[in-house]
């Protein structure tokens, strides 16, 4: 179906966004994984989940096809920089589910809940998704032992990056490329 | 913050909480000791690779797997591991564990490290194993 030239500029927009986002996402999952968390006492191999801003942010610009791209190229680069490629399918696992928690909450759950409590409710699956994929490679419950820490580190993380993105949104929506995806 | 919010972190708090506090007010017999015959199972891949007792003297045990390598130390009645040649090392970082139920994990070479009491010990392993 040929597209109309402002048709065409719109999905050259989508583009660029879906792009400089998982530019930005990677970068912030780089930074991450440079913070020794352990060291906090907090359980190994939890995160900050800062990308998380960048995924959130895209749902409530973009549709969601757009945001799932950005989720699997975010975690396909990451999971290739980092080097941890045999954990691959459980990060994928993982934000898969986050993001269509996030998704669900935003289409209808979006007057209910404020930003904060989206980026919560996709915290706590990333969590938990991970942990039900770990749990189904070992053949094992024992894992989520870890779940309850796991639960309390999701939501402050996820308070944190709530208000990243409310502030993002509100930053984002002065830029003329943003204008067109005011909802 | 809107109502569904805070419903929704205090939900996960209480039942979060509801899971750790026993863990702390667990009594002495769960602790790490010389009377308990704790003992660590080790799997690889889902099967039972070695099941050692912790004791307070220092054992080193190597799991070498296609995957990769780990070394385990037992000593002080826990086990921690030691060293790994995972691109993460994430597992390095759960330190020296002596509880009952407590693991360390090791997800690219699927090793997982799990604390029992002795009664579970081998016959007890059908329990987990699938």
């Amino acid at each position: 179906m040929p597209m109309s030239s402002s048709e065409s500029a719109t999905a050259l927009k989508r583009t660029v966004i879906v792009a400089i986002f998982a530019a930005v996402a990677v970068v912030l999952s780089l930074l991450e994984a440079q913070i020794p968390l352990v060291g906090v006492g907090l359980m190994p191999g939890a995160k900050l989940g800062f990308a998380n801003i960048m995924i959130l942010t895209c749902i409530f610009f973009l549709r969601g096809r757009d945001a799932f791209v950005l989720v699997i190229l975010k975690t396909l680069l990451t999971s290739f920089l980092l080097g941890t490629f045999s954990s691959l399918l459980f990060s994928l696992f993982g934000s898969l589910l986050s993001f269509v928690v996030m998704f669900l909450l935003v289409k209808w759950g979006g007057k209910k809940f404020s930003v904060i409590g989206i980026s919560i409710a996709g915290g706590l699956a990333h969590n938990t998704g991970q942990l039900f994929a770990a749990a189904i490679v070992f053949k094992s419950t024992s894992i989520f032992y870890y779940l309850p820490v796991l639960l309390i580190t999701g939501i402050v993380t996820g308070i944190v990056v709530g208000y990243a993105v409310r502030y993002l949104v509100a930053s984002l929506s002065k830029i003329s490329l943003f204008e067109e995806f005011l909802g | 913050m809107k109502r569904a919010d805070v419903l929704l972190i205090s939900i996960v708090l209480i039942a979060a909480l509801a899971f750790i506090v026993p863990r702390w007010l667990s009594s002495d017999k769960d602790k790490a000791g010389p009377d308990n015959n704790l003992v660590a199972n080790i799997t690889v891949d889902g099967k039972l690779y070695k099941t050692v007792k912790l004791t307070k003297e220092e054992q080193t045990i190597d799991v070498r797997t296609e995957r990769g390598y780990n070394i385990l130390k037992v000593h002080d009645y826990g086990i921690e591991m030691y060293d790994a040649d995972c691109p993460d090392k994430v597992c390095l970082g759960f330190g020296h564990i002596t509880r009952p139920k407590q693991t360390i994990v090791c997800l690219p070479h699927r090793v997982l490290v799990e604390i029992a009491g002795a009664g579970s010990g081998e016959d007890d392993i059908d329990a987990y194993v699938q």
